[in-house]
């Protein structure tokens, strides 16, 4: 059923979104590539937190979604959320993203079922606590004792256990000390390098735009530039509006 | 009074009231659900087990378990028809609806059964267990037994498996848990099933405490509601204590003041504790 010889490995098209009969995104395509990391940027309400939402079918609204997601060849879009996190579409929300009320062990404890396709690496507890040891410091303390930067950490560390194909993630630099920024950034471009899709979403540009290979400028909902990051980098509109460059 | 029988009389109530509740106290904490017909579940409970001992003849353990699938199908069939009021959390329809089903349930078991009183008697109801001028029955000391180990067992599948974890999570954020690939659907209709096996079996236990009539189930929907509050909410440790206490407090008033004003007085001690402790008895305990 899948189609290995694609280059990407989460494609959405036609993607529309609205509130209450009001558009708040629209789409024609984007894609992620295998080992690849695309940074989403754009300034509030421009729709990026709206765009991992409608591609991971989730919300804690409830907007009007259509069009059409793939991943890896198969079509999620008439999943339901829990399904298309099984299938390997995995998102680490903005705000709330670990369960305060549980242990870490607990939250990286293994949930569900899974089918173990060869094809995905379904990290265990010990992979997470190698990747992040601080969380194994902190393994029995609660989800809602941790830092912002820890909870980060945990729910990255959850995703990489339900074997991500596509890992995204809503604004993981929101709220964190700048040196714990870079370190979380650069555990993205690790992940990608061991061939995950990896979709980051950031206000934070000056930060994204070392670690990731593509960026999209997403404005009212809808992409206004795109490209390699070098050469976006020096795109007038983002050196401008977020990197505070003169004018170039 | 006797202060000896009356201990022993709270202390069954008291674990009479826990098991009643233990279905409610998971529905109300890991689904924040309401159950209005619980009362009716109860009583469909306790003339399932009546009928398959009277009627067809079976032995009481083979009745326990019939009463413990008709309580499954009954919970899996409400929450079914309720599942979209249950994601959107509208508590105002789901009290409605379980208030309805608990009519139905009385309107079919009244057709089924008959209106007319009837003795659930098991094995254990007759025999008496006598220290000195003390005693209880067999019965009453079996209600004890299974309300403990249930107790515990709910605990520890709760806080120790993976089934626990998964209810937890839903509980604590269900949004999040879809995140985790958590089917929160079926989640929602495990805990239905789980309360409708709770109160049946229940009914099955205290049932032979008293004679049944179908048109029972308010008084057994009221205790469970000031259990699972006073022992603060979705606390399985609380409503267990909670329990205990009701029934020492229902007995003791009972003996010293009078039998008629127990729920009035229960009432009045519940309202107290929500104004001064408004977390139940228990909070901070899960």
């Amino acid at each position: 059923m899948s189609d290995r010889s694609e280059s990407f490995v989460l494609r959405a098209s036609d993607l529309k979104v609205a509130y209450a009969g009001n558009t708040a995104l629209s789409i024609e395509q984007i894609d992620v590539r295998r080992g690849e990391v695309l940074g989403v940027v754009g300034a509030n309400g421009a729709g990026k937190s709206t765009l991992v939402n409608a591609l991971a079918g989730w919300s804690r609204g409830a907007p009007r979604v259509s069009g059409q997601v793939m991943l890896d060849g198969v079509d999620l879009s008439a999943m339901p959320p829990h399904e298309r996190a099984r299938a390997g579409l995995l998102l680490v929300p903005e705000g709330k993203l670990v369960f305060g009320e549980m242990t870490v062990d607990e939250n990286l404890s293994s949930l569900v079922g899974m089918s173990q396709d060869a094809d995905r690496r379904f990290y265990d507890r010990e992979a997470v606590f190698e990747l992040f040891p601080r969380l194994s410091e902190r393994r029995n303390h609660l989800g809602s004792q941790l830092s912002g930067g820890e909870r980060q950490m945990l729910g990255i560390g959850r995703a990489l256990m339900l074997g991500p194909r596509a890992l995204m993630l809503d604004e993981p630099s929101i709220g964190l000390a700048p040196r714990l920024v870079s370190t979380v950034l650069q555990t993205m471009r690790t992940l990608a390098s061991t061939g995950l899709a990896v979709l980051l979403v950031e206000q934070n540009v000056r930060a994204a735009i070392d670690v990731v290979d593509r960026l999209v400028l997403l404005e009212r909902g809808r992409v206004v530039a795109q490209g390699p990051a070098d050469a976006m980098r020096n795109d007038p509109r983002i050196a401008q509006a977020y990197l505070g460059a003169s004018s170039t | 009074m006797n202060f000896g029988q009356q201990l022993i009389n709270g202390l069954v109530m008291g674990h009479a009231f826990a098991l009643v509740a233990i279905g409610w106290t998971v529905l109300l904490g890991v689904a924040r659900l309401v159950n209005f017909g619980h009362g009716q579940m109860y009583m469909l409970g306790a003339f399932v087990t009546w009928f398959a001992i009277a009627t067809l003849g079976m032995p009481y353990l083979v009745a326990i378990p019939i009463a413990i699938v008709v309580g499954v199908l009954v919970g899996l069939l409400m929450q079914r028809i309720m599942l979209q009021a249950t994601f959107e959390q509208n508590l105002v329809s789901i009290m409605i609806m379980t208030l309805g089903f608990g009519y139905v349930l009385h309107g079919a078991a009244a057709l089924f059964f008959g209106s007319t009183g009837q003795i659930l008697d098991t094995p254990l109801s007759s025999k008496e267990i006598a220290f000195g001028d003390l005693w209880l029955t067999w019965q009453d000391a079996a209600i004890i037994v299974v309300a403990i180990v249930e107790f515990i067992v709910l605990k520890l599948i709760i806080d120790r498996t993976r089934i626990g974890r998964l209810v937890r999570m839903v509980a604590e954020d269900p949004k999040l848990a879809e995140l985790a690939g958590v089917n929160v659907r079926n989640v929602y209709l495990g805990v239905f099933a789980f309360e409708g096996a709770a109160v049946a079996f229940a009914g099955a236990m205290v049932g032979p405490r008293t004679p049944i009539l179908t048109s029972m189930g308010f008084d057994e929907v009221i205790m469970t509601f000031v259990v699972v509050v006073l022992g603060g909410i979705g606390s399985v440790t609380g409503s267990y204590l909670a329990g205990i206490a009701l029934g020492l407090f229902t007995a003791f008033f009972g003996a010293m003041v009078s039998p008629a004003y127990t729920t009035a007085a229960a009432f009045v001690v519940l309202i107290a504790v929500l104004v001064l402790r408004p977390g139940g008895l228990a909070a901070g305990a899960r």
